[in-house]
C-alpha cells in the first residue's frame, strides 16, 4: 500500500472536494484497502465517508424503502422487517462474504466493489481491464468467469446485492458534483458491458448514496452456489421477485450475477413469466430463455446448469407457502 | 504463449506532499453553520492529514493506546508493530482468514483490513482484554477442555468469534456457530472441536463421537 | 526391556493443553510475535517473472527510503530466476510501510526467458527447459514384476482409469520467517519452524558459522505440515539484514510469498490398469505416473524439494506390477515434504482404482479390500467401521439413489510405514528441592500437543498431575531432538521422557532414601536434596514406541446432481495408534486430517496461468481452505494396542480422506470424478450436463 492522505468528510459536498481527482471513498473498506494493497489502484487522499450524515439508515415506506449506501451488509441481514419484506434481500446479505466483512461492508461499496477476477487481481498481470492488452481469462483460466458480455473483458460482476435489488426494480441513487443521478442496477453497470477498464457507471467522485426498493413486489428469493459453503464467491448466483395473486405472478423479474458484467436479466423472460403460474416447467422455460445466447467458454460452460437449476430453484422458491 | 519483452520495475518516483489544505476549508466554511465550536471541529476534522505519521488514540481493551502512525497503517499493524499487542494474528493481511479478528463496539472484524486512523473512538478489544484479573472467560476456557486449537494461531481469531456470537446469542445453535466462524480458517483443522467448545460455552451440551476399541 | 505401566491416571485418558491457557489468551508468543529490542521489519522483493535472466537489480534507492536500515540481495545482481516468485533481494526498516516503499524502489533489470508452468506442456519435448542442462521430463524409473500383460490376460475384470491430483500448497496459518539478530556473539533465531536443529545446522551452514555460534528458539509456532524444516532462504536473509543493520529483523513471509516459494506437495497424473480375478483377487497392476514438484523435479531443489513419485500399488498385493514414473519440472516453486509425502495421492488414484474395479466384479467395495489388503489391523478396522458406520445398510449401487440430491458412500485405507521414533532423541529433567520439576527438550510442538505429552507421560511415570510438570522445548541450547514431521515426535519424546523419569526416581531413591519417590513421596524426597538441585538426562530407548500406522475411513456424501455440489455428511476415522498418549489430542489430529484431506479432495488446488506464468490463486479467496462450515460431524475409533508402544498418527489420519470422498461421489452419482479437487464444475461434467464449447 502507497501512502496516502487522510480525511474525515462530514457532507456530501466536502467528500467531493476532498476527493478530488485522485481520491477514494472509504467505507467499510474492504474492497478499496485489497485494491491498495495489491497496488492495483492508486488513491490518494482516502475520504471517510462514514461520518455523512442519514445515510446509514434503512427507512421503510409503503411505496418505497430506502437503505443508504452506509448501511452494512450485517444491518440488512439482521433487520427483521426487511426479512420480512425482501426476503431474497436477507438471504443475499448473509451469504455475503464473512461475518468479519458483513459487519464494515456497506451498500455502496458492495455495489461498487472492482472485479474479483483473478487476472484482474494478480498484482503482476497487465490484463486487460488494467489497461494491457489482452484478457488472459479468455483463452486460460476462466472458470470464475462470465458467460455473457458485450467487450473483451470477461469479468463478472460479483456484487449479490445488485443482482438482488435488479429483482427487486431497485434504483441507486448516485451523486455526480451535486447532482442526483437515479439509476437500476443495468444502468449502474451499463458501463462495464461495454467497456473493458469498467467495473461499473460510475465516474471518479460519483458517489453511491442511497438505494431505492420498491414494495411492488412482496416475494423475493436468493440462492447462490459456491464450491463451499459458506465465505465463497458465488460461481453463479439467482434473485428474484414477484408479486403473487390468485397463483400467479405479477411483475416478476429475474437477474443473475457471477454471469456478466452485470446483473444478468432478460425481459423477455420477465414477460414471459408475467401472469403465469409457478410450475418445474415454466420455470425451465424462462431458465431457457435467461440463458439465450450465453457464450460458455472454455472452463465456464458447467455455469450454464447449475444456471439453470439456480433459476428454477429460486423462482420455485418464490412461490413459498405463504 | 506470449512472448514476453524485457521490462524494469520498481524505480517509483516517491510520492509526493502537494496537496493543498485551503480549498478544503473554504468549500467547508460555506456549509450551514450550527455553531462556531461544531463548526471547528468540522474544519478539523475534514482536514487533511498524512501522509506523514499522524497521532492516533485507539482505545484498546479499555485502554487508550496513543500512537504515531501513518494513515495507511492498519489497525492490525498498529497493534501488532507498534504496540506489543500481538495476540491477534496476521495470516493473510487480506481480510479471508480471521486471524487477526478484533471486535469494534463488541462486533467482530478483520483488523488487517481496517485503517488505524479510522479505528478512533470506538470500542476496540482484542484477545488480551478477555481475561479478567486472569480470570479465562467460558469461551475460552471450554476452547481448553474441548481442546478446540491445536498450532493455536487461529485460535485468538476464533475466540474473538465465538465471544461476538455469544455475547449477541445465548442458546446458538450449531448452524449459528458456524455462520458466525465462517470467516476464520484453520488449518490444524480443529472445527468440530470449535463447534463443540462453543456449544459448551453456551451451556449446550454433546455427546462425545469417539470410541476406544481394544485391538488385542 | 522397559514397559509402559498396564494401569493408568493420565496415559490413555484425556488431558487438556499445558499450554491451552497461553493460546487463548493471546499470551503464547509465536516466532511472528517476537518483539526483540530495537527490531526492524523485514520484507522480500520476489521475481515477478517466471523464468528470466536477472541482469541488475539495484538496491540504491531502496536503501533510501526513510526508515530504510538495510537492503541486501538474495543471490547475486545477475542470475537465473526459475519460478513467478523466487527471491531477489530484501530489506529491513523500521517499520512495513518503508520496507514496502523501500520494495517498490529496488530497480531491477531482466531479460525474460520462455518458460513452462504446466506439466503437460512441460512434458513435450519442445517445451521451454526450466533447467538448462537437461529436459523437465526424463525417463520414467520402471519398475515391474511378474508377468503383468500376461496376468491381464487372466483376469475376469480389468479397468482402466485416469485420476489425478493437483498441487496442494501447506499454507500453514502463521507464514514462513523469523526474528533474526545477529550480534558479536553469534545468531539468534526465533524461528517458525518444525526443526529447530535443523534450522540451527542451515543457518550455520549458510552463514558460515559454527553451530554453536547459532541459536534458534521456537516456542510457539502456527503450523508447518512438512515445509518447515529448514532455515530457508527467508531465515538466511533475516540474519544478513540483521548484520547489515546491526538489529534485530523479523521477516515473516506475507501469505502471497508463502504460496509461492515455500514448498507444496507436488501433482500426480496416474493412469492405472487393474485387473482381478472373478473372487476379486488383483492380478495386474500397471501404473504410470507423473506430476510435478515444480522446479524441485528437474535440478536442484534449493531447500528440500522432491519427487513426484507415490508409493505403488500402495496397500494392496498384487502378484503382477509394472510402475513407470517421472517427475516433470515446471517453472514453479518447488515441493517440500508434506504430511505423508506420497501418499495422499497414491491412496487416492488407487483406491478410486479400487472402486472402479468393485464395481466392474459386481463386488462391495469393502470386500474387496478385504481379499486384497494383507495387513491384519486394517482388516479389523475395516471390519469396525463397517459396523460403527453402517455401511452394509447405507450401501447402494452406484447412482442408485434417488431424486436429484444423491448420497453416497465410500471407503479408504491409509498405511504411513515411515514413521517411528527418532533414536537420536535427548532430554533432562531439574527437579528442585521444592519438588518443582522442569523438563527440557530441544524439540519443539508444531500444534500436536508435544508439551502436553511431555507433561501427561512424566506425571503418569512420577505420580504427579501434568500441571505440576514444568516443560520448556524449543530451544537449541536443550538436549537435542528430532523435528517435528512424518509422526515421529511422539514415539521418540515419549520413551525419552520414560527414560528421564526412570532415572530421576532412581537418583532420588538414592539421595533421600525414600525407596519409591513417586506420588505422596515425591515432594520428602524432593526436601532432601537439600540445597541442591539435581539434574537428569535421559534420550529415547528401545521397546517403548513402534511404527508403522495405517488406518482407514469412510466418507458419507450429498451430490446436487444440478449444482454439482458435494456436501460431506460424515465422516468416520478407523485408526490404529499402538499407546494412546493423550486421547483429545490425538482426537485433534485425526480431525485435522481428516479436514486437511477434505481440501485436498474438494476444494484446493494451485493454479498457474499458461499465459503469464503466475500463480493466480496466491490466497484465501481462490486458493479454498475447507471451513467450519463445510466440515462434517465427524466420528473417531481408535484402535489401542498398548504392546506396541506409542505410536505417531499425524500423517495417516490425512491420507484416505481424499479417496474415501471421492469413491462416495462416485457412489452417489454413478460416474467417476477422476480429478481432485472434485468441484461443482467437475460434477457437472462428469454428469455430462456441461454443454459442448463452440470455440
Amino acid at each position: 500500500m502507497k501512502a496516502f492522505q487522510y480525511a474525515t468528510a462530514h457532507s456530501p459536498d466536502s467528500a467531493r472536494q476532498l476527493v478530488a481527482d485522485n481520491g477514494a471513498y472509504l467505507a467499510g473498506g474492504n474492497d478499496l484497502l485489497g485494491l491498495l494493497k495489491e497496488y492495483l489502484v492508486t488513491a490518494d487522499p482516502l475520504v471517510n465517508i462514514k461520518s455523512l450524515p442519514g445515510l446509514n439508515k434503512i427507512e421503510d415506506g409503503r411505496k418505497a424503502w430506502t437503505i443508504g449506501a452506509l448501511v452494512t451488509i450485517a444491518q440488512i441481514e439482521n433487520h427483521a422487517d426487511i426479512k420480512k419484506t425482501f426476503p431474497g434481500l436477507h438471504e443475499a446479505a448473509s451469504e455475503i462474504a464473512s461475518l468479519q466483512i458483513r459487519n464494515v461492508a456497506t451498500v455502496g461499496g458492495n455495489l461498487a466493489q472492482h472485479s474479483r477476477c483473478w487476472y484482474f487481481r494478480q498484482r503482476d498481470v497487465k490484463c486487460l481491464k488494467k489497461h494491457g492488452d489482452l484478457c488472459y481469462a479468455r483463452s486460460s483460466e476462466n472458470r470464475y468467469h462470465s458467460l455473457f458480455t458485450g467487450n473483451d473483458c470477461i469479468s463478472p460482476v460479483v456484487s449479490s446485492l445488485a443482482t438482488t435489488f435488479a429483482a427487486l426494480d431497485a434504483s441507486a441513487i448516485v451523486l455526480r458534483d451535486g447532482k442526483e443521478l437515479r439509476w437500476s442496477m443495468a444502468e449502474l453497470y451499463a458501463e462495464a458491458w461495454k467497456n473493458p477498464y469498467a467495473h461499473n457507471s460510475l465516474q471518479p467522485g460519483d458517489l453511491i448514496v442511497r438505494v431505492e426498493i420498491p414494495t411492488a413486489r412482496s416475494r423475493s428469493a436468493y440462492m447462490q452456489i459456491s464450491d463451499k459453503h459458506a465465505f465463497d464467491w458465488a460461481l453463479v448466483s439467482c434473485a428474484a421477485a414477484a408479486e403473487i395473486a390468485d397463483g400467479k405472478m405479477k411483475s416478476p423479474r429475474v437477474a443473475l450475477g457471477s454471469i456478466s458484467p452485470v446483473p444478468h436479466q432478460s425481459e423477455a423472460a420477465n414477460s414471459f413469466l408475467d401472469g403465469k403460474v409457478l410450475d418445474d416447467a415454466t420455470a425451465t422455460q424462462a431458465a431457457d430463455m435467461i440463458l439465450k445466447d450465453a457464450k460458455p467458454l472454455e472452463h465456464n460452460a458447467y455455469k450454464m446448469p447449475m444456471a439453470q437449476a439456480l433459476i428454477r430453484r429460486t423462482l420455485l422458491k418464490l412461490k413459498g407457502d405463504a | 504463449m506470449k512472448e514476453p519483452e524485457p521490462e524494469k520495475f520498481g524505480a517509483h518516483s516517491r510520492r509526493t506532499f502537494l496537496k493543498s489544505l485551503g480549498t478544503v476549508a473554504a468549500t467547508t466554511a460555506t456549509a450551514q453553520v450550527k455553531s462556531v465550536a461544531a463548526e471547528l471541529e468540522k474544519v478539523n476534522a475534514e482536514k487533511v492529514i498524512g501522509p506523514e505519521a499522524v497521532p492516533v488514540t485507539l482505545k484498546v481493551n479499555g485502554e487508550k493506546l496513543k500512537l504515531l502512525l501513518e494513515p495507511r497503517v492498519t489497525l492490525l499493524d498498529a497493534l501488532r508493530n507498534y504496540s506489543s499487542l500481538t495476540g491477534a494474528k496476521e495470516g493473510c493481511d487480506r481480510a479471508s482468514c480471521g486471524a487477526c479478528t478484533v471486535l469494534i463496539n463488541d462486533a467482530p472484524v478483520y483488523s488487517c483490513q481496517k485503517l488505524a486512523i479510522e479505528a478512533q473512538g470506538v470500542e476496540i478489544t482484542t484477545i488480551e482484554g478477555l481475561a479478567k484479573d486472569g480470570k479465562l472467560t467460558k469461551v475460552q476456557s471450554a476452547f481448553i477442555e474441548k481442546d478446540a486449537l491445536q498450532c493455536g494461531y487461529c485460535t485468538p481469531g476464533f475466540v474473538m468469534s465465538v465471544t461476538a456470537l455469544l455475547k449477541k446469542n445465548f442458546h446458538p445453535t450449531a448452524a449459528d456457530v458456524k455462520h458466525a466462524c465462517a470467516g476464520n480458517l484453520c488449518r490444524c483443522g480443529c472445527h468440530p472441536h470449535i463447534l463443540q467448545a462453543a456449544l459448551k460455552a453456551a451451556g449446550v451440551g454433546h455427546a462425545a463421537k469417539t470410541e476406544i476399541v481394544n485391538y488385542a | 526391556m522397559p514397559s509402559w505401566p498396564a494401569e493408568t491416571k493420565y496415559i490413555s485418558h484425556a488431558t487438556t493443553r499445558v499450554d491451552g491457557a497461553a493460546k487463548v489468551t493471546g499470551k503464547a508468543r509465536y516466532s511472528s510475535d517476537i518483539q526483540a529490542n530495537g527490531w526492524l521489519y523485514g520484507m522480500i522483493l520476489r521475481s515477478k517473472w517466471p523464468a528470466a535472466k536477472i541482469t541488475d537489480i539495484n538496491l540504491e534507492q531502496a536503501l533510501k527510503v526513510p526508515g530504510i536500515k538495510a537492503a541486501v540481495l538474495a543471490r547475486s545482481k545477475e542470475f537465473t530466476v526459475r519460478y513467478y516468485g523466487e527471491e531477489l533481494a530484501a530489506v529491513a526498516g523500521t517499520s512495513k510501510q518503508a520496507c514496502l516503499d523501500a520494495l517498490r524502489a529496488i530497480e531491477v533489470t531482466a531479460q525474460p526467458l520462455p518458460f513452462v508452468v504446466n506439466e503437460n506442456d512441460a512434458k513435450k519435448a519442445d517445451a521451454p527447459r526450466v533447467w538448462e542442462n537437461g529436459p523437465n521430463y526424463k525417463e520414467p524409473n520402471a519398475r515391474d514384476r511378474g508377468d503383468v500383460t500376461a496376468a491381464f490376460g487372466q483376469c475376469a475384470a480389468v479397468i482402466e482409469g485416469f485420476y489425478s491430483t493437483p498441487v496442494q500448497t501447506h499454507n500453514s496459518m502463521e507464514t514462513h520467517g523469523n526474528t533474526a539478530s545477529w550480534t558479536d556473539d553469534g545468531v539468534t533465531a526465533w524461528s517458525s519452524t518444525q526443526g529447530i536443529s535443523s534450522v540451527r545446522d542451515g543457518l550455520a551452514g549458510s552463514l558460515r558459522l559454527e553451530h554453536s555460534k547459532v541459536r534458534v528458539i521456537t516456542e510457539y509456532m502456527g503450523g508447518g505440515f512438512g515445509a518447515k524444516f529448514g532455515a530457508g532462504v527467508e531465515g538466511v536473509l533475516a540474519a544478513k539484514l540483521s548484520r547489515e543493520a546491526k538489529a534485530p529483523v523479523r521477516l515473516m513471509l506475507t501469505r502471497f510469498d508463502e504460496a509461492l516459494a515455500v514448498g507444496n506437495r507436488p501433482s500426480s497424473f496416474q493412469k492405472i490398469k487393474l485387473g482381478a480375478a472373478a473372487d476379486g483377487t488383483l492380478l495386474a497392476f500397471d501404473l504410470e505416473n507423473y506430476g510435478t514438484a515444480g522446479i524441485g523435479a528437474g535440478g536442484d531443489a534449493g531447500g528440500g524439494g522432491g519427487g513426484a513419485d507415490i508409493p505403488a500399488p500402495y496397500l494392496y498385493k498384487v502378484a503382477n506390477t509394472r510402475v513407470k514414473q517421472a517427475a516433470v519440472a515446471v517453472n514453479a516453486g518447488s515441493a517440500r515434504a508434506f504430511r505423508a509425502p506420497g501418499n495422499p495421492p497414491a491412496s487416492f488414484g488407487i483406491e478410486s482404482a479400487m472402486d472402479d474395479l468393485a464395481v466392474k466384479l459386481g463386488m462391495d467395495p469393502v470386500e474387496l479390500r478385504l481379499k486384497n489388503d494383507p495387513n491384519p489391523i486394517r482388516q479389523r478396522e475395516y471390519k469396525l467401521g463397517v459396523e460403527k458406520f453402517g455401511w452394509k445398510e447405507k450401501y447402494r449401487k452406484p447412482g442408485s439413489s434417488p431424486g436429484v440430491v444423491k448420497t453416497g458412500i465410500g471407503c479408504a485405507g491409509a498405511a504411513w510405514p515411515a514413521g517411528g521414533p527418532s533414536k537420536n532423541t535427548h532430554g533432562e529433567a531439574q527437579i528442585n528441592p521444592d519438588g518443582t520439576i522442569e523438563f527440557r527438550l530441544g524439540v519443539q510442538d508444531i500444534g500436536t500437543g508435544t508439551r502436553t505429552v511431555i507433561a501427561v507421560v512424566a506425571a503418569e511415570m512420577l505420580g504427579l498431575k501434568p500441571e505440576q510438570i514444568t516443560v520448556k522445548v524449543g530451544d537449541t541450547r536443550f538436549p537435542p531432538g528430532p523435528g517435528s514431521g512424518g509422526s515421529t515426535t511422539c514415539p521418540s519424546i515419549s520413551p525419552t521422557v520414560f527414560d528421564i523419569c526412570a532415572k530421576a526416581l532412581q537418583q532420588l531413591q538414592t539421595q533421600s532414601g525414600i525407596a519409591d519417590a513417586r506420588g505422596a513421596n515425591w515432594f520428602p524426597a524432593c526436601k532432601k536434596l537439600g540445597v541442591n538441585s539435581l539434574t537428569v538426562s535421559g534420550q529415547w530407548i528401545e521397546g517403548l514406541s513402534s511404527n508403522p500406522a495405517g488406518g482407514v475411513q469412510f466418507a458419507e456424501v450429498e451430490v446436487d446432481t444440478e449444482t454439482g455440489l458435494v456436501t460431506v455428511k460424515k465422516m468416520l476415522g478407523v485408526h490404529d495408534c499402538g499407546l494412546i498418549v493423550n486421547q483429545l489430542t490425538l482426537e485433534s489430529q485425526i480431525n485435522g486430517g481428516i479436514i486437511m484431506g477434505m481440501g485436498y479432495a474438494l476444494y484446493e488446488e494451485r493454479v498457474m496461468d499458461d499465459l503469464s506464468g503466475v500463480m493466480l490463486n496466491p490466497n484465501f479467496e481462490t486458493y479454498k481452505l475447507p471451513g467450519i462450515a463445510d466440515v462434517p460431524e465427524i466420528e473417531i475409533v481408535l484402535i489401542n494396542m498398548p504392546e506396541r508402544g506409542v505410536i505417531g498418527i499425524g500423517e495417516p489420519a490425512t491420507v484416505p480422506t481424499a479417496g474415501a470422498i471421492a469413491n462416495a461421489v462416485a457412489n452417489a452419482i454413478g460416474v467417476r470424478v477422476g480429478s481432485l479437487p472434485i468441484t461443482p464444475a467437475k460434477v457437472l461434467a462428469a454428469l455430462g450436463k456441461v454443454p459442448p464449447v463452440t470455440a
